[in-house]
C-alpha cells in the first residue's frame, strides 16, 4: 500500500512537471548522454541563427536538434534588471521596434564602448515592454519566414532550453557590455550585472571546474570581452571562463587595453589564472589579405595559448560565401577543415551548427 | 646465343607485361566540372579545366561555339562582353552589333564576328564579382575545342577524365557562320570528336577509354547526329523555355510521349535543378516533380545543373546555406546519375562521404 501511494505521488510529480505548468524547469536527468569531448566543441553562436532569428527559443532548439554541443547567448539587462538574451545594445536591427509608435519617444543617443550610438536602447525598456516586440532575421539573405513571430527570451528561459534537452547540452553565456550595463541599469543594493548573472547560474546549479563531474552534467563556459568581469566572478564561481578578444583596433571596454597588450605572452600568463581559454575573432588568428581575398600566414596566437593550456574558440564561422576567404573555394566545410585540422582550435562559434556537426560526423567519429 | 635468348626472353616478358589500366568510374554519380572549376578560375579556361582534373572531376564540361572563320572554341555566351576584356581593346570597338537571338535583340561583341586569331588576343575574366578576380586579364585565353580535348587526353591514366561537350546555339551559329562543302556546325563538331577517337557506344570498353557525352538544348541537332556517331547524347532541358530549333514548350519536352521518343536518341537528360526541385518566390522548395522517376523509368540518366554555392547568392533556404545538403538531396534522395557543378572539389568531398553511408537503391550504370 505504501508502494502504491508512493507510486501515485511519483506519477503526479512527473505528470505535473511535464505539463508545462508555470515555468517549471526540469532538472537534468542524471542519465543524459554526456557531451562529446574528443573533438572541438560545436558552439551554436546565437543559436542556429543561419536559419532562425538569433537568440530565440526556436533558434536554440534547432541548434540542439542539429547536434550543437553548446548553445551560446549574449546576456544583457533590461531597465527593470531582467537578464535577457540579446546581442545589440539597441533594438533597431533585429526587432520590429520601428512598428511600435508607442515607443517613439524612447530614441536616445548614448556613448557605447567609445562611440556615440543612437537608437532604441534595451536598457530603456522594461522586460514587459520588450515582450511586445517581435524579432527578425538580421541578414537579408537569410530565411525571413520567421520574422515577426518570435520574442526575446530571458536568461532563465535560455538555461531551461539546455536543461530540457534529452542529451547534455552546454550553455555558453556572455556577460555582455558590463560597463554599459552597470552604468545604465539601476541594480538594487549596489549590485552589478555580474552578480545578477551569477545568481541565476547558481540558481540552476551551474558549478564545478572544467571536466569535473558537476561540469560534465551541466557544461558551461562563461565568456566576456571585459577582463575585470571575469576576474570579479572568479571569486564567486569555479565554472570555466573564456576571455573574448576583438579585432586589432578595439580596446577592452573596462581596462582600455590594446589588442597587442592583451595577446602578449605576459598578459596571457596573467589571464590564464582566471580563464581556461580565449575566444578571438578568427581574422586576427589568420589574417586575410583584404586585396586578394586569400589568407596570409597564421600568427602564433594559437600555439602561445595552447602552451599555456588555454583553449582557443574562435568566432564566427558562417556558410555564406561572402564570409569565406578564397582559400576555401566557397565551401564552408573546407573552412572547418582548415581550422580544425591545421590551426587545431578547440571549439568553433558558428551560425550553422548543423553544417559543422555534419562535417565533424564525417571526419572525426570516436 | 645466350644474348639472343636473353633478348627473346625479355621480349616475351615485355609482351606479357600488362600496364594496369585504371577503369573510368561508373559506379557513382558523375562529377561534371561545369565550365571547369569555374568557382575558382575564369570559366572555360585552361586553368579551370586543369584544376577540375586535379580535384577529381570525372568530366570536364565545355560549351562549343564557332568563330567567324569557322574554328570551334570553348565559350559559353554568344557575346564576349561578360567574360573577356574585349572592352579594353579599342581596335575592336566598331564590332559591337545587335542581332536577334531567339526573338530577342541582343547587343554586344559577338564571337561569330571575330576570327580565332582575334579572339586569342582577348583575355578571360571571372564572370561573378564575388569570386576570385585575381586571374582576370592575366594570361588566360579562350581555348579551342582541340586544346580542350588535349587537356583531357593529357590527364594521367589514374585520373582519366571524360569530355562533356555542348553543341551551343546551333541555329544561331549555322545562320552566321558558313563552312565549305555544305558542312554544318554539327558536322564540324563531330569531325573533331572523331579525329580524337571519341565515337563509342555508352559504357563499352572503347567508351570507358574515351568517355564523352554530347549535350544540347536543341533536339534536332542531336537527332541529326544520331546516325553519324555512336557517342552518347544528352538532351538539356530548362523549365519555362521553348526549344530554339523545334519551338517546343517545356511541357511538351517532358511529356511521356516525348520522353518515349527521345529515349531512342539520347541516353539521358540534363534538366535544370528547378525542373526537379522547383522553388517558390520565397526561395523555399516546392514539392519535387516526378521528372527523375519518369526519366529513370525509361532508362534515361539524369544529370541536373548547376550546383554552385552562391548563384544569385541563395540556395533555397531549405538547405540552410549548406551546399552539401543540396548535393545530398539530389544524389542520396533523388539518386541522380551525375551533377554539373562549379565546385568539383566540393562535390568530390561529398562523394567521399556518400560512398560510405549511401544505401544506393538504383542499379549501377553498367548493370
Amino acid at each position: 500500500m505504501w508502494v502504491g501511494a508512493f507510486f501515485i505521488v511519483f506519477l503526479a510529480a512527473v505528470a505535473g512537471s511535464s505539463c508545462g505548468a508555470a515555468r517549471l524547469y526540469r532538472f537534468p536527468l542524471s542519465n543524459r548522454v554526456a557531451i562529446q569531448d574528443w573533438r572541438p566543441f560545436n558552439v551554436a553562436h546565437r543559436g542556429s541563427n543561419g536559419e532562425i532569428p538569433e537568440e530565440t527559443a526556436l533558434a536554440y532548439k534547432r541548434a540542439i536538434e542539429e547536434g550543437a554541443d553548446f548553445i551560446e547567448a549574449d546576456i544583457t539587462a533590461t531597465k527593470d534588471c531582467v537578464l535577457i538574451c540579446f546581442h545589440d545594445p539597441i533594438l533597431d536591427d533585429v526587432t520590429d521596434i520601428a512598428a511600435h509608435p508607442e515607443f517613439r519617444g524612447r530614441r536616445a543617443t548614448y556613448e557605447f564602448e567609445g562611440q556615440n550610438l543612437t537608437g532604441f536602447f534595451v536598457v530603456d525598456f522594461t522586460f514587459e515592454e520588450l515582450q511586445r516586440l517581435r524579432l527578425r532575421q538580421r541578414y537579408s539573405f537569410r530565411d525571413p519566414s520567421f520574422n515577426g513571430k518570435l520574442q526575446i527570451i530571458t536568461f532563465e528561459r535560455f538555461i531551461s532550453i539546455a536543461l530540457e534537452a534529452s542529451r547534455t547540452v552546454g550553455i555558453y553565456p556572455e556577460i555582455k557590455s558590463p560597463v554599459f550595463m552597470n552604468k545604465h541599469v539601476q541594480w538594487p543594493q549596489g549590485k552589478r550585472v555580474e552578480d545578477s548573472f551569477m545568481e541565476i547560474l547558481q540558481k540552476y546549479g551551474y558549478k564545478g571546474k572544467y571536466k569535473s563531474d558537476e561540469w560534465n552534467k551541466q557544461p558551461i563556459f562563461i565568456q566576456s570581452f571585459a577582463p575585470t568581469s571575469l576576474m570579479y566572478i572568479s571569486n564567486i564561481t569555479d565554472s570555466p571562463k573564456i576571455f573574448l578578444i576583438d579585432d586589432y583596433t578595439v580596446r577592452t571596454q573596462d581596462t582600455n587595453q590594446s589588442y597587442a597588450e592583451i595577446t602578449s605572452n605576459r598578459y596571457l600568463d596573467f589571464i590564464s589564472n582566471y580563464v581556461v581559454g580565449i575566444g578571438p575573432w578568427k581574422d586576427t588568428i589568420v589574417p586575410p589579405n583584404i586585396t586578394t581575398g586569400y589568407l596570409m600566414n597564421a600568427t602564433h596566437l594559437v600555439s602561445r595559448a595552447h602552451s599555456r593550456h588555454l583553449q582557443v574558440h574562435p568566432y564566427t564561422f558562417r556558410n555564406e560565401n561572402q564570409f569565406l576567404h578564397f582559400d576555401f573555394h566557397e565551401d564552408p566545410y573546407e573552412e572547418f577543415e582548415y581550422w580544425i585540422k591545421t590551426v587545431k582550435v578547440d571549439g568553433l562559434f558558428t551560425d550553422f551548427p548543423g553544417s559543422l556537426h555534419r562535417y565533424q560526423e564525417w571526419n572525426s567519429k570516436e | 646465343m645466350f644474348y639472343v635468348s636473353l633478348l627473346l626472353l625479355l621480349l616475351l616478358a615485355g609482351s606479357d607485361c600488362r600496364v594496369f589500366q585504371f577503369p573510368f568510374q561508373t559506379n557513382e554519380p558523375y562529377n561534371i566540372a561545369h565550365r571547369g572549376s569555374s568557382g575558382e578560375f575564369p570559366e572555360e579556361s585552361v586553368l579551370a579545366y586543369k584544376r577540375a582534373i586535379e580535384e577529381g572531376a570525372d568530366f570536364i564540361e565545355a560549351d562549343i561555339t564557332a568563330t567567324k572563320d569557322g574554328k570551334l572554341i570553348c565559350f559559353h555566351d554568344l557575346i564576349l562582353d561578360s567574360v573577356t576584356d574585349v572592352h579594353d581593346h579599342p581596335e575592336f570597338a566598331s564590332r559591337k552589333q545587335t542581332y536577334v537571338v531567339d526573338g530577342v535583340n541582343v547587343t554586344g561583341y559577338f564571337a561569330v564576328d571575330f576570327t580565332l586569331e582575334e579572339l586569342k588576343s582577348l583575355r578571360l575574366i571571372q564572370r561573378y564579382p564575388n569570386r576570385d578576380q585575381s586571374y582576370n586579364g592575366s594570361k588566360l585565353q579562350i581555348p579551342t575545342f582541340e586544346e580542350f580535348i588535349a587537356i583531357a587526353l593529357a590527364s594521367p591514366k589514374s585520373e582519366r577524365v571524360g569530355i562533356y561537350v555542348e553543341i551551343k546555339s546551333p541555329t544561331f551559329i549555322n545562320h552566321h557562320v558558313k563552312w565549305s562543302e555544305g558542312r554544318k556546325f554539327e558536322d564540324v563538331f563531330l569531325n573533331i570528336l572523331k579525329k580524337y577517337d571519341y565515337n563509342a557506344k555508352y559504357l563499352t570498353k572503347e567508351w570507358l577509354d574515351k568517355p564523352v557525352f554530347i549535350q544540347s538544348f536543341d533536339p534536332s541537332s542531336l537527332i541529326y547526329l544520331h546516325n553519324k556517331t555512336s557517342s552518347p547524347k544528352i538532351l538539356l532541358i530548362a523549365p519555362d523555355s521553348i526549344t530554339s530549333d523545334t519551338k517546343q514548350t517545356y511541357e511538351e519536352i517532358i511529356s511521356d510521349d516525348y520522353l518515349d521518343y527521345i529515349s531512342k536518341i539520347v541516353v539521358g537528360i540534363g534538366p535544370a535543378k528547378e525542373a526537379i526541385a522547383p522553388v517558390d518566390s520565397n526561395n523555399k522548395l516546392l514539392p519535387m516533380t516526378d521528372l527523375v522517376d519518369k526519366a529513370h523509368a525509361r532508362g534515361l540518366e539524369v544529370h541536373p545543373w548547376t550546383f554552385n554555392h552562391e548563384r544569385n547568392l541563395l540556395l533555397p533556404f531549405d538547405y540552410h546555406q549548406d551546399p552539401y545538403r543540396e548535393y545530398d538531396m539530389f544524389v542520396n534522395t533523388l539518386e541522380v546519375d551525375g551533377v554539373f557543378t562549379d565546385s568539383p572539389e566540393s562535390f568530390e568531398t561529398y562523394r567521399r562521404q556518400w560512398r560510405i553511408f549511401s544505401k544506393r537503391k538504383r542499379p549501377y550504370k553498367n548493370e
